[in-house]
């Protein structure tokens, strides 16, 4: 860049400006405002009070909100875990270039594809005590339907079961992705040393996919923490708050209670959360790595 | 590439955008429940083909577009009961001209000065507020402004399956028998299982917090009980309270009710005979009535339907309306005249309406002969009289209903103990009155 | 790597997707039965008869073709809005030379780590100060601020070599030429993936369509069937919720079996990066 002129200088902003100008209008001052709304007591129709930390102490002290949380922790270690794992599996299995294998990988892909309104369609009719497919089935063999959405126990798993099933894809992927960058050598050398199947897993494939399981399962937890759609619209959060997450309560209290500085300062509470546990899963996969 | 794609997008977008010149039709924004039936009732202009309240409203307004070509009601229709919707539309400045609201909620709107007075409206509409039925009058009244064209009254009503009453022995010169107190209705209700094997109350219970609103007001309201004495209070942990809670919890507890339905659900479940009574709303004889005309259904010539029964104290029933009211917007004068029209056409097919199987907001409608010629209406009829709305100074009645309903469902399907779950909700309840200023 | 894969393994993996697809079979089958027969029993959709009623009853004049147009406008308008902006950020954070360069870089990679859920209120707030719900710009901007777009095309620009560049400045273009003629045409694979990706992220998106658009002529696929699904109780029943449902998702459907492979190579991309 020796030719840079004084105007050289400041035409990368040409290129950088119009990116910048929506990032800073449309995410980081929507970003301070909603931290500044938490602190006021606001109502959705406009203006707003400054209330100190009032609405944060009103969470402290809030049981549906202590509800939401449990919720939400709730779901995320019933999803990553299993969908990892799953994830993984599959991948595992459907590593190869044979026409089947890629038929299988469409399949388990396609639910990705749907929005969260079709697949929370779909699943209440599989799921509902009366109408859908599980108790049809129940009722087939003489079994009692299993109440999934009215059981207070039952629905977190409904809404796990939904979210696995639609967000399989995704991880599936990724690790299909790692599998591929693994290079071929280190398998001759495995084979060579007469590695069993069982042993050229563990000590060679899962090793080499460690950065990808770190990063499914830290997108994954992101993903889940901020649960919304599946929970709004198969159980409503119910029965009596037991599957309500927290991005469903903020939404209610917002639109339903038309209580905005409330809404934001949960939301505040569940972004430190989750800049929270992704530092924590950075910084343990990292220290791992070091060893 | 590229450029075809937007070339393509700009043909689309010039067919969404563009109007055809010298087509001018004054444009409002009609916004409502009652649900979506575009397929079935799409092209309908004759409002006696239409059936249920999604029909009849569809009707209504294919009607008023075809007699009133210079006009055009773009209709949105919102999921029941679409609060949430009208409050994110408000926060964004952008309410619709027209909306259906429970009159119980108005008074939330109102206080915010988010509605528009209707007295002048209405008075331009040619609609008298004096041939309001009380009940509607009331409804729509708030701190002395009207601020809604009343549509109706709809309350709670016992829809009875005759057919199983009588094979329980409980009918009684062609009318079911109903209990007068809470021990009554218990041994009617094992009497009723015992012999039909079926449980007596089709209950939509889950998430479906009207159910357990209705079922608690209704009775509170029977024994007098204050419910909210004041506008920041509810009172809920009352003997009253326990009472009505620990029966609906017993007849959970024995059987006696389905449990684990939600709305579409134990809707199916009643017609297809699977319970005596469902305790539900005006809005659904309609739908009921047709299949007890006819032959081969389970309830053919086997339905019934009444008020609910006095368990307690008087006859009592809580009831609310639906109304028509008007956002605070800007609005040109032939928006205003065709809202004025819209009204006046609303109000003048308030028996069309009530085919639904609400009560008509208009006296003068209810006294009709032709009123009184549709089926089971002499039968629902009290519910005029005995119908009482929570006081017009409850303000969040929506928010409220949702916040208790999950705590009385946790309470009657034994989730909660019933004194926890009263002591809960009336602990949100009060936090959530705190809020409003 | 030539896995070999154990029959067993094969067993678990059929049962796996008979599970992933049972579900959609079940959908289908309800949207091919007349309502009133569901109504009663919806185990009826296992036999006969079957009728495309409910098929012809969208055809009749639905919202699901507004809706879909909606959808796609905004899907595309947000691809094509966040392919541009993100390339010509990538190739000034990648290639020029400006004050406050590594910091603004940091600055927008810090936005990686704001989920929407922080920014959405006041967001709704903004939009409705600026008269912008209900509205496709309402419905696009919101998905143009996101930065993993500008970080992903940053990094492909970087493995550009050099040389490329600086023999076009040489030859006398100009940077705009340059960044327009010599390497954009090679970024086209990265384009692709993130164009996928935007794509799908934009026409599954909910939570931001459910608030800014409340009018039904403005809603996307996702919003107006959420709103037929809550209203379902009251109109025009299971086999035609399911048959738009099916019809909705046959759009995206088509798009993700002509483009699997461009989808597949997507996360390959997002997974070496």
């Amino acid at each position: 860049m020796s030719a840079a002129t004084a105007r050289g200088r400041w035409a990368g902003f040409a290129f950088v400006g119009p990116f910048l100008f929506f990032y800073v209008t449309l995410l980081i001052y929507p970003l301070f405002r909603g931290i500044l709304i938490s602190f006021q007591r606001a109502d959705l129709f406009g203006g707003g009070r400054w209330v100190g930390i009032g609405n944060y102490s009103r969470l402290v002290a809030d049981p549906i909100f202590h509800q939401a949380l449990m919720n939400t922790f709730k779901l995320t270690l019933m999803i990553v875990p299993a969908l990892t794992l799953i994830a993984l599996a599959l991948a595992l299995a459907l590593n190869s270039s044979s026409r089947t294998a890629g038929l299988f990988r469409g399949l388990f892909f396609a639910p990705s594809v749907l929005s969260v309104t079709i697949v929370t369609l779909i699943w209440r009719f599989i799921l509902t005590p009366d109408a859908g497919l599980v108790a049809l089935g129940a009722r087939a063999v003489g079994a009692e339907p299993i109440p999934f959405l009215s059981d207070p126990n039952l629905t977190i798993p409904a809404l796990a079961i939904t979210t696995i099933w639609w967000s399989l894809g995704l991880p599936m992927m990724l690790f299909l992705a790692g599998l591929q960058q693994i290079p071929g050598d280190i398998y001759e050398a495995a084979a060579l040393d007469g590695a069993g199947r069982w042993t050229t897993l563990r000590r060679v494939t899962l090793p080499s996919l460690r950065r990808t399981v770190i990063l499914v399962i830290m997108l994954q937890t992101a993903a889940q923490l901020q649960l919304f759609g599946q929970a709004q619209l198969l159980t409503a959060g119910g029965p009596s708050g037991s599957s309500r997450p927290v991005v469903l309560l903020i939404y209610e209290i917002a639109f339903g209670r038309w209580e905005l500085g409330y809404a934001a300062s949960a939301a505040e509470v569940l972004f430190v959360l989750i800049l929270a546990v992704t530092f924590v899963q950075y910084w343990t996969a990292g220290r791992a790595e070091e060893r | 590439m590229r450029g075809r794609a937007l070339l393509i997008l700009a043909a689309a977008a010039a067919t969404l955008f563009g109007c055809s010149p010298g087509q001018k039709k004054t444009e409002i924004a009609l916004q409502r429940f009652f649900g979506e039936c575009g397929a079935v009732y799409g092209q309908t202009v004759d409002l006696a083909k239409a059936e249920g309240e999604c029909g009849i409203v569809t009707a209504l307004i294919n009607k008023f577009n075809a007699e009133n070509p210079d006009i055009h009601v773009e209709v949105n229709i919102v999921a029941w009961p679409g609060y949430t919707q009208l409050a994110s539309q408000m926060a964004a400045k952008d309410p619709p001209d027209l909306v259906t609201m429970h009159q119980g909620v108005i008074s939330d709107y109102s206080s915010r000065g988010l509605l528009e007075p209707m007295e002048p409206i209405l008075r331009h509409a040619g609609i008298d507020p004096a041939g309001f039925t009380a009940a509607s009058r009331l409804g729509v009244t708030k701190g002395g402004t009207i601020y809604g064209l009343p549509w109706d009254t709809i309350g709670g009503l016992f829809h009875v399956n005759t057919k199983l009453f009588a094979q329980a022995g409980l009918m009684k010169g062609g009318k079911p028998v109903f209990p007068n107190s809470p021990e009554e209705l218990l041994a009617q209700a094992r009497q009723f299982k015992a012999a039909t094997g079926k449980p007596y109350f089709v209950q939509s219970q889950l998430n479906d917090a009207a159910t357990h609103v209705r079922n608690l007001y209704t009775y509170l309201i029977a024994q007098d009980a204050t419910i909210f004495p004041d506008p920041k209070h509810i009172q809920l942990q009352t003997a009253e309270a326990r009472r009505v809670l620990a029966l609906f919890k017993q007849l959970n507890a024995e059987g006696l009710s389905t449990v684990n339905q939600d709305n579409p659900a134990a809707i199916a479940t009643f017609l297809n005979g699977g319970g005596g009574v469902f305790p539900t709303g005006t809005w659904m004889i309609g739908g009921f009535d047709q299949e007890a005309q006819t032959p081969g259904r389970p309830l053919y010539q086997s339905y019934a339907v009444f008020p609910y029964p006095r368990l307690w104290g008087h006859a009592a029933s809580f009831v609310d309306g639906h109304s028509w009211v008007m956002p605070k917007r800007k609005r040109t004068p032939e928006q205003r005249a065709a809202i004025v029209r819209l009204l006046a056409f609303m109000a003048a097919h308030n028996f069309d309406w009530s085919r639904t199987g609400h009560i008509p907001a208009s006296q003068a409608v209810v006294d009709s002969a032709e009123f009184k010629a549709l089926p089971h209406r002499g039968d629902i009829a009290p519910l005029a009289q005995i119908g009482r709305p929570l006081p017009g100074y409850v303000r969040r009645q929506g928010a409220i209903e949702g916040l208790l309903g999950e705590d009385l469902g946790a309470a009657v399907t034994g989730q909660k103990p019933i004194d926890q779950a009263l002591a809960d909700a009336e602990r949100r309840v009060d936090e959530l009155l705190e809020q409003t200023d | 790597m030539r896995a070999r894969v154990s029959p067993l393994a094969w067993i678990a993996v059929a049962l796996g997707a008979a599970i992933v697809v049972a579900p959609l079979l079940w959908t289908v089958l309800l949207s091919l039965k007349a309502n009133s027969e569901l109504m009663r029993d919806s185990g009826t959709a296992f036999s006969a008869p079957y009728t495309l009623e409910n098929y012809h009853s969208i055809l009749n004049g639905n919202m699901v073709f507004r809706w879909l147009l909606n959808s796609v406008i905004v899907s595309t308008g947000t691809t094509l809005g966040v392919l541009a902006l993100c390339s010509l950020a990538g190739y000034g954070f990648a290639r020029l030379e400006f004050p406050f360069r590594r910091t603004l870089f940091v600055f927008v990679l810090l936005g990686l780590a704001i989920p929407e859920q922080a920014v959405i209120l006041p967001q709704h707030r903004l939009f409705a100060d600026l008269g912008l719900h209900n509205s496709y710009p309402g419905l696009i901007l919101p998905g143009l601020a996101g930065p993993f777009g500008v970080f992903f095309m940053t990094q492909y620009f970087r493995g550009i070599p050099r040389d490329l560049d600086e023999a076009a400045m040489l030859d006398g273009a100009s940077r705009l030429t340059t960044f327009w003629k010599v390497l954009l045409p090679l970024t086209m694979p990265a384009q692709a993936t993130l164009g996928v990706f935007t794509f799908l992220a934009s026409w599954n998106s909910y939570w931001w369509p459910l608030i800014s658009a409340t009018r039904g002529n403005m809603f996307t696929l996702t919003v107006g069937l959420a709103s037929a699904q809550m209203n379902y109780a009251q109109t025009s029943g299971l086999g035609f919720l399911m048959a738009q449902a099916v019809f909705a998702s046959i759009p995206i459907f088509i798009v993700y079996i002509l483009f699997q492979k461009h989808i597949v190579r997507a996360m390959s991309g997002a997974a070496v990066r």
